[in-house]
């Protein structure tokens, strides 16, 4: 499973019920903005909730005092499909709202959002500080059209106490260390699977995208879908032929569909049912939180033999703020955009959240340090081999068919090959 | 109401993507869904559940109804316990389900064990999440009882006592007395129950939901029913004219089907005054 889609279903857990509800809940928010006791209120609606939206809030709080002119008042609505809808009409709802890179293709190519250009030329405002790999993704035809803040990206996890127990010294680099890792850390007991030397964080497959992109493949090229690259083919084949077809599907299937939930004590990585895993960088957070006694590494996802310019590839994919282009007041909301990603506003978010930071000059801060094991994704995160997944306008279609022939590839239904050509054809009517 | 509709209909002549004006296409978005793989597969994944659920939550639900009609002590009891699942909402039951499916610590496998049988993996084997989403539906069918209990109790007893002077058997009695006094609200039922198998979509979705997120149809897009489909090209693939013309093809669909029930009614269901 994909970064992005751990990612939507870590945040957006739940949504789904309210997204059925249907758009009513516009209503709710259809207040908008304006001016008050010479101030000019904004609105700012975000998506996270719990003590993700605290920590936003403190930020918010911190910039309403700084201010003489601007008001920010701070809406949780964590529904995609209502955000959606009220940037339909002429007059919005909201000023400033939180996505993610990857939508900027398709909302920038539709005029939903605005450009930032004007802003950054007027202001001077200092893109090169934020890592590449996460300006690409707020980038559409040249034109800037989101500023993130919060980063995620992925690497190998590993459990310390297995690895001891099967004789193996350190975690793997190459990929045929990493198979034969595999191979011993995964236990059979009466033909049904007890440990899983390596799986997927929720269920049987793995982060396909990352995988192609370790073997050097690319998923989009020139702007159009390229899933048949022999490199994101190679990626998958070695989790089918190392995991899938080694332990079989079924019974595989059987193992994780005892798997406890992702965000709990029961993670099957704590529980010591996965050896290893792909993961975020927000799980040393969350192991402190859940699994404090875990005795765990983690390391870059493993490079094909002989390609040690492969190594420490990671695909990021920032949390992002943008401006609708039926923003009532896109001048002040530019202001406290600036605010968000600022470096305070920055490190005071992405700390509370374990999630890492979009600027260069925080990937050194010291307030990351107390975090276990977080160095190893802020350096990945600076690494040449940082990339992300252009955001073109067709990624959600081609994300939702590259997850059906993920599908496909962790059943053995189809090879790689064959589920990636299928994609491939399908991509040629996205338009 | 008949604006949105009016409009409806042009946007699915249309590309339009909700922030764009709409550019007219003609047919080809109906043309195109025929020849997309998705939607054939939402149309089989819809047809399944609809052609095997709703024959089968009609003929549980009438033998729920013909046990609950029995005057056995505690009748006001078990009517309550049967009807009770209805009114729990269906995400609540959904989720409920979702730990019962477990495959290896879910309630329904433990049971099966117990029998000396190893149960699938329900929510993760394409073969076997349609039967569980049937298997959902058809524990909140205290609904459909209960409109059959009132059916049953307006059949006059004369019948009964007709039919047992002519010497006819249990089964007798159902097929001639009940069977026939039974057969509007069957019409009625099955009317009602295919309008909600083919526009089924909150327990799908949410069994569906822990894989990832909307755009998600199942392990082997095994639940990708139509409804699910047309959500994803609106809101997620903004595709607003696929999915104007989707909504469409499922109206013109339902009135068409619901015709068809009701012509064929002519043939087996018996009025009082026939």
């Amino acid at each position: 499973m994909s970064g992005p889609t751990q990612l939507s279903r870590r945040r957006f857990i739940g949504s789904g019920v309210a997204t059925t509800a249907g758009l009513g809940l516009l209503s709710s928010c259809s207040k908008s903005s304006g001016s008050s006791g010479g101030k000019t209120t904004i609105r700012f609606s975000y998506l996270w909730t719990g003590e993700e939206a605290k920590a936003l809030e403190t930020v918010i709080a911190k910039f309403n005092a700084s201010q003489s002119y601007i008001v920010v008042k701070g809406v949780s609505n964590p529904d995609q499909q209502a955000q959606l809808a009220a940037m339909t009409g002429s007059k919005g709802s909201f000023d400033v709202s939180d996505n993610f890179g990857t939508v900027t293709g398709a909302w920038a190519s539709k005029g939903v959002i605005k450009s930032l250009d004007e802003y950054i030329k007027k202001d001077n405002f200092d893109i090169d500080d934020f890592v590449p790999s996460a300006i690409t993704q707020c980038r559409y035809q040249g034109q800037i059209y989101q500023l993130p803040i919060a980063v995620n990206n992925s690497a190998l996890l590993y459990n310390k106490d297995l690895f001891d127990k099967v004789g193996i010294a350190k975690p793997p680099t190459t990929m045929s260390e990493w198979a034969e890792a595999i191979g011993k850390l995964t236990k059979t007991s009466g033909g049904q699977i007890t440990q899983l030397g390596l799986g997927g964080t929720s269920g049987a497959g793995i982060d396909y995208r990352l995988m192609g992109a370790v073997y050097g493949g690319q998923w989009y090229t020139d702007g159009k879908p390229s899933p048949t690259d022999q490199g994101n083919i190679d990626g998958a084949d070695f989790y089918v032929n190392n995991v899938i077809k080694k332990y079989g599907v079924k019974q595989i299937d059987r193992f994780v569909s005892g798997f406890g939930d992702y965000q709990s004590p029961q993670n099957p990585f704590y529980q010591g049912k996965l050896a290893m895993v792909i993961d975020g960088e927000w799980q040393p957070a969350f192991i402190k939180q859940f699994a404090p006694k875990l005795n765990w590494g983690v390391v870059p996802v493993p490079y094909p033999d002989g390609q040690q310019d492969q190594a420490n590839t990671n695909l990021v994919n920032p949390g992002t703020f943008f401006i609708p282009s039926n923003s009532q007041h896109p001048d002040q909301a530019w202001e406290f955009l600036k605010y968000l990603v600022s470096k305070d506003a920055m490190r005071t978010f992405t700390v509370a959240l374990s999630n890492l930071p979009a600027r260069k000059s925080l990937l050194g801060d010291q307030a990351y340090a107390d975090i276990p094991n977080f160095d190893v994704f802020l350096k990945l995160l600076g690494d040449k081999n940082a990339s992300s997944i252009p955001s073109e306008p067709s990624f959600s279609q081609y994300t939702s068919d590259l997850g059906t022939a993920d599908d496909q590839i962790t059943r053995l239904v189809k090879t790689p090959a064959a589920a990636y050509a299928q994609v491939a054809t399908a991509a040629k009517s996205y338009g | 109401m008949a604006g949105p509709i009016l409009v409806s209909l042009y946007y699915s002549f249309t590309e339009f993507n909700l922030f764009q004006s709409p550019k007219w296409v003609g047919l080809d978005n109906y043309l195109s869904l025929f020849s997309d793989p998705k939607f054939v597969r939402s149309i089989i994944n819809t047809a399944y559940l609809t052609v095997i659920g709703v024959p089968l939550g009609l003929a549980l639900g009438m033998l729920v109804a013909l046990a609950l009609n029995f005057p056995v002590r505690g009748q006001p009891l078990y009517r309550a316990i049967v009807y009770l699942p209805a009114i729990v909402p269906v995400v609540t039951a959904t989720y409920l389900w979702r730990w019962v499916f477990n495959a290896q610590y879910g309630y329904l496998n433990q049971m099966l064990g117990h029998l000396g049988l190893t149960g699938p993996n329900w929510l993760s084997d394409p073969v076997w999440t349609k039967p569980a989403v049937i298997i959902i539906t058809l524990w909140g069918i205290g609904g459909t009882a209960v409109i059959y209990l009132a059916a049953l109790q307006q059949v006059p007893q004369q019948l009964y006592e007709a039919a047992a002077v002519d010497g006819a058997n249990g089964w007798q009695r159902f097929w001639h007395v009940t069977w026939p006094a039974l057969t509007p609200v069957t019409l009625f039922q099955l009317i009602m129950g295919v309008i909600a198998a083919v526009q089924i979509f909150a327990p799908t979705f949410l069994l569906t939901q822990s894989r990832g997120n909307a755009a998600n149809g199942g392990p082997g897009d095994s639940l990708l029913t139509y409804t699910m489909y047309l959500f994803q090209n609106a809101f997620v693939f903004l595709k607003m004219g696929e999915a104007a013309a989707m909504a469409w093809i499922l109206f013109m669909f339902i009135g068409l089907l619901t015709l068809l029930i009701l012509f064929s009614s002519k043939r087996w269901v018996h009025y009082g005054s026939e």
